[in-house]
């Protein structure tokens, strides 16, 4: 089993708060792996890490063989590692064709791919000139979504995808990443253990700033106590 | 009882205790050095003495100032571009009040405090509609309208417009001419007695809400804290002390230029906390001493170019000082200490 | 469209009131008056819009409140005058300056050198300390025995005013060129460029640490670096050549080289300044506000020192100087065939460079900045970028570099406007301040971060303020009253600000900024 992404004990700190100590999460090539764990645990700081937003003090990242840690956060994601981040972040002034433009990482990115992502979400086809901000929640994650898919990435880096979306619109979420999962590894940070157990295939439990346990997610739908303990009532 | 308290207070507090005792003697020692006895110092004898008691109570005026923009920009995080409103008010109006009405010292005091509570009420009215960078040039709209009317013809026989206030004399007895060290110790006494005030408040409840405001007022907020009160608070104690700052002025200098209601006065009032270290009291006395020294020393032995080199300090400050001096120094003393530690351990082993 | 009144409603009120108010000052003055008064308000509201739009600009992308924003708009002025009124003081000017930054086009090597650890310990603490020092030395050193034929403001017959009107009058005269006497030109070189890597070198040492690997070697910064030399060398070579070429110019072209030139030394100027400065101060914004304020107390001294402190005024070119035969032109026709100073449009005399020429360079950035912003992938970054950084910084694109371009390209708009100001409203020390907070004043009735916000801010600022300065000749009178009152010339400050602070209360961000 290849592993794309390879974080080995980091230590962040915010300021001078000692946020992340000693997070370890490997993810294999070509799977999706969950990163679950109670609000304020450090799941969202630890992928900002792996990309360099928040440089991690201590420790090692390594994507595809490379040591990452230490780099600029555009050099990190120009290697092939594409970002959804929380709170549905798209660019609001921008049309939605601007929104996907602009993650071009190579002039006609954007055109070659343009196929595969209305494949994916056939809503933005029709939206494509509207600006970011007439845009419903949901649209506006699918978006958020499709800009990480126009250039070429190995690696997605998925921050709560299902947060604030009504029951139909995660099916069709999960039923994206599922799908795209197929061709790039992601790894998902995900509040709802319902949609997280059903979309990964690994896990990795962070509780206060640590990495606690990790492993198949088949093997945690039974353990009941760790759930109980790590994420509360499931 | 009371001795077992005094000595750790003493302990806790021995800088400031020291600082105090060498401007208790300054006058003195300067004098000493001059060539005058601390008699004829204490009876007011011309001299480098009576000059540098003067460049102190210009000190204390600015470091009072100063600690009341800190109080609102550094403890709470009200960026107001409007300051220099607060000190105006108090330096005309001690002006006007003496000199056109002829009221009494006492008198004008209870004036200007009614003032002071007034301005800090206008400010504060604006409080809720706007906020950050936008509350700054507000209040900046409302200091400049404040200055034309100051420098405006109309009221020229109050104002002096465009020249300044002149010729307002101030009680016998404490007369900057004649009565200069009561003067500077009134000053001084002032300063101490607002400083303490201050420090009580930041560490007060009201004062750590102030704090919590700074950095994140949503926060506040949800905490069930109607941080509008707490912020007109700070307001009002900041608007009071800068206007009493304003009132010293008055009484110590000859002429109150229109410049002290100009955006300029604010930015050094800015200028003084950014040099000392934004939220820190210390920083205030700090960086007035700093910016007041720097200023007379490079006017006096460089002359006209003085704010090149003033503009390049500055830029070094923030270069190399990242938080102020005493912001950095608080941040920088274990390092410092440790690194003394360890050139004592390396002198004691030989 | 309901929806959109319903959201802008007060939005609306407000506008529709400052335009009542516009058509009662323009019913309250002779129709030659008031175009006199639109013109030249729209002529310092492009002036203002130049500063304003760089500063939003910078302000909305970096967070970064320039207020050395109105110096180097004075600076670009100053600048311009050089080059037009002295060429040769200029083109002396270029070698020196050249070979001085030749050594920051090395930057990546430098960072490489810093942040591979090639000095440890005490000697990385000292060696930038002593790189400086001795650098400085070595610039100091050259530089006062360095030949450049310049002015010389403490001797009136050769101060920039007399030069100035001179210049005016067609009567400038330059000076033979300076040769080199105390020093030869092989060592003067050999120590500029010497001092330059020096310079830089240690700067970059100061910064490693604090910025993130660099993880390739730029071989272009190597191309830079020959070609700054080459530069510095060749117009070295070719000084008198150049000189003679540019002093036998006519004055159109050589105001349009002056503009460049100005424009030129702000782009540059201003990714210096982010590049040096602004750059290690992103984490602690307040001090971005001393930093900028000393930088403009310094920028003031130097232009004092060099220029001297009197005020004076650049002749225009002659495209716009005429005053002989079919002058005052009757229309922009006759214009064009005499390149008359003035034009008579509805019984006013009007001069065309302040109110025709300037609005209209002042309308065309408008849209150039505008096309850019909305058509190019550079605008959509930029845009992208207001809002959230971070993402931009995901996606793959190294938002530095667009932080070091937006930063020189407003530093550039803003010396845009002061060289186009100077033939105007004329060159002082105190030009850039009032401009900066004219600026500030435009924004913050526009609303902080919007492009267009500016554009309506400086409009309404300068008309503003030029119906005051009218009104304060005519007077308005007051109804039912026999009074005529006459604003004076401090009210026209105070009213814009004053129109600012109603804005801002009843629309917290402004016109037509958008809500946070």
């Amino acid at each position: 089993m290849e592993t794309i992404l390879d974080v080995q004990d980091i230590h962040t700190f915010i300021g001078q708060y000692h946020i992340l100590q000693g997070v370890s999460v490997r993810a294999p090539k070509g799977s999706i792996t969950a990163l679950l764990g109670r609000n304020g645990a450090g799941k969202t700081t630890t992928l900002k890490s792996i990309l360099g937003l928040t440089p991690p003090r201590q420790g090692k990242v390594v994507f595809d063989g490379r040591e990452i840690n230490g780099m600029r956060s555009f050099d990190i994601a120009s290697l092939g590692i594409g970002f959804v981040p929380e709170h549905r972040a798209i660019f609001r002034d921008l049309s939605v064709e601007e929104n996907l433009k602009i993650a071009e990482r190579q002039k006609g990115d954007y055109v070659r791919k343009q196929e595969f992502i209305f494949s994916l979400f056939p809503d933005l086809k029709r939206l494509i000139r509207l600006p970011g901000t007439h845009l419903s929640g949901g649209q506006q994650q699918m978006l958020a979504i499709a800009r990480a898919l126009v250039a070429d990435n190995q690696l997605l880096l998925i921050d709560e995808p299902s947060e604030g979306l009504a029951p139909v619109l995660i099916e069709q979420l999960m039923e994206a990443i599922k799908q795209l999962s197929a061709e790039t590894s992601v790894v998902l940070v995900e509040q709802n253990f319902l949609v997280a157990s059903k979309l990964a295939e690994y896990y990795v439990i962070i509780e206060e700033g640590r990495s606690v346990k990790q492993g198949n997610m088949k093997d945690l739908a039974d353990d009941k106590a760790t759930i109980h303990r790590y994420l509360g009532a499931a | 009882m009371a001795k077992n308290r005094f000595f750790p207070t003493l302990k806790s507090n021995g800088g400031m205790l020291v600082t105090l005792a060498v401007f208790i003697l300054l006058p003195f020692i300067v004098g000493l050095f001059d060539g005058a006895s601390p008699a004829q110092v204490w009876i007011n004898g011309s001299g480098q003495s009576k000059f540098i008691q003067g460049l102190a109570i210009e000190i204390f005026i600015l470091a009072l100032y100063a600690l009341s923009y800190d109080l609102i920009f550094g403890f709470t995080g009200l960026l107001s571009f409007g300051h220099s409103m607060f000190f105006a008010v108090g330096a005309y109006g001690t002006g006007i009040l003496l000199k056109n009405f002829g009221f009494s010292l006492p008198a004008t005091f209870g004036v200007i405090f009614l003032a002071g509570i007034l301005q800090a009420l206008l400010f504060g009215m604006v409080l809720p509609r706007v906020k950050g960078i936008t509350f700054a040039l507000v209040t900046l709209g409302m200091a400049s309208v404040f200055h034309v009317l100051v420098i405006s013809s109309e009221l020229g026989p109050y104002t002096g417009s465009d020249v300044g206030l002149q010729g307002v004399v101030p009680p016998e007895f404490i007369s900057p001419a004649s009565q200069r060290l009561r003067l500077y110790f009134v000053t001084l006494a002032v300063l101490i007695l607002v400083f303490m005030l201050y420090k009580r408040f930041v560490n007060s409840p009201t004062g750590r809400v102030c704090t919590a405001i700074r950095e994140n007022e949503g926060r506040a907020l949800m905490l069930g804290y109607n941080t509008f009160y707490f912020k007109l608070a700070a307001l009002a104690l900041s608007s009071l002390t800068a206007a009493l700052a304003g009132m010293l002025h008055t009484i110590y200098q000859p002429i109150v230029s229109p410049n002290v209601a100009g955006l300029g006065y604010t930015v050094t009032a800015l200028l003084i906390i950014l040099i000392g270290g934004v939220g820190t009291l210390n920083g205030a006395l700090v960086g007035a001493v700093v910016f007041r020294l720097l200023d007379y020393g490079l006017r006096r032995y460089i002359g006209e170019s003085a704010s090149f080199i003033n503009g390049a300090v500055y830029v070094a400050i923030v270069l190399f000082l990242p938080f102020g001096i005493v912001g950095t120094w608080r941040l920088k003393s274990a390092q410092v200490k440790q690194g003394w530690e360890r050139l004592a351990k390396l002198f004691g082993s030989r | 469209m309901s929806i959109f009144l319903r959201k802008n409603f007060t939005r609306l009120i407000v506008l529709a009131v400052l335009a009542a108010l516009f058509v009662a000052a323009a019913g309250g003055m002779e129709s030659s008056d008031f175009v006199i008064t639109l013109l030249r308000g729209l002529s310092v509201g492009s002036l203002t819009f130049l500063v304003a739009s760089g500063f939003s600009l910078i302000f909305g992308l970096l967070d970064v409140l320039n207020l050395a924003h109105g110096t180097l708009f004075m600076i670009g002025a100053y600048i311009g005058w050089t080059v037009y009124v002295r060429p040769d003081t200029f083109v002396d000017l270029l070698t020196p300056l050249f070979l001085i930054f030749s050594g920051f086009m090395l930057g990546d090597v430098w960072a490489v050198i810093g942040t591979r650890g090639l000095f440890a310990g005490g000697m990385k603490r000292i060696l930038p300390w002593a790189g400086m020092l001795v650098s400085a030395l070595i610039l100091v050193g050259v530089l006062r025995s360095y030949p450049v034929s310049i002015w010389n403001p403490e001797d009136y017959a050769q101060s920039p005013v007399s030069i100035s009107y001179l210049a005016g009058l067609g009567q400038n005269l330059l000076p033979p060129p300076a040769a080199f006497e105390s020093i030869s030109p092989l060592l003067a070189f050999a120590g500029l460029l010497l001092g330059s890597l020096l310079l830089a070198f240690s700067l970059a040492l100061f910064a490693a640490g604090k910025q993130g690997l660099v993880s390739r070697l730029n071989w272009c910064s190597f191309a830079g670096f020959g070609a700054f030399l080459l530069a510095g060398i060749l117009f070295f070579v070719f000084n008198d050549a150049l000189t003679n070429f540019l002093a036998s110019l006519n004055t159109n072209w050589l105001f349009l080289i002056a503009v460049s030139v100005a424009v030129a030394t702000g782009v540059g100027l201003g990714a210096l300044m982010e590049t040096t400065l602004i750059r290690p101060l992103y984490i602690r914004p307040i001090y971005q506000l001393m930093l900028t304020l000393g930088l403009s107390a310094i920028g003031i001294e130097m232009v004092r020192a060099i220029w001297g402190r009197p005020e004076f005024t650049m002749p225009r070119p002659a495209f716009f100087a005429g005053t002989g035969e079919g002058c005052p032109a009757t229309s922009l026709a006759d214009w064009w065939q005499y390149h008359c100073s003035t034009m008579i449009l509805l019984d006013g005399r009007i001069r065309i460079y302040n109110e025709i020429f300037v609005p209209i360079i002042g309308l065309t950035v408008l849209i150039g900045v505008w096309i850019l912003l909305q058509r190019s992938r550079l605008g959509m970054v930029i845009r992208a970028g207001v809002q959230d950084r971070e993402m931009v910084e995901a996606l793959g694109i190294n938002v530095r570099r667009v932080f070091t371009l937006v930063f020189a390209l407003g530093v550039g708009l803003a010396a845009l406007g002061g060289v186009l100001a100077a033939p105007s409203i004329g060159l002082s020390n105190m030009m850039g301040e009032s401009f900066l907070l004219n600026a500030l004043i435009a924004l913050a009735i526009g609303g902080l971060t919007s492009y267009p916000g500016a554009a309506l801010g400086s409009l309404l600022v300068g008309l503003l303020q030029q119906f005051i300065i009218k009104y304060g000749q005519i007077g308005i009178p007051i109804p039912f009253a026999d009074i005529i009152f006459k604003p004076t010339p401090p009210i026209v400050p105070a009213s814009t600000i004053l129109l600012m602070v109603v804005v801002l209360l009843i629309l917290p961000n402004g016109l037509l900024g958008k809500k946070e």
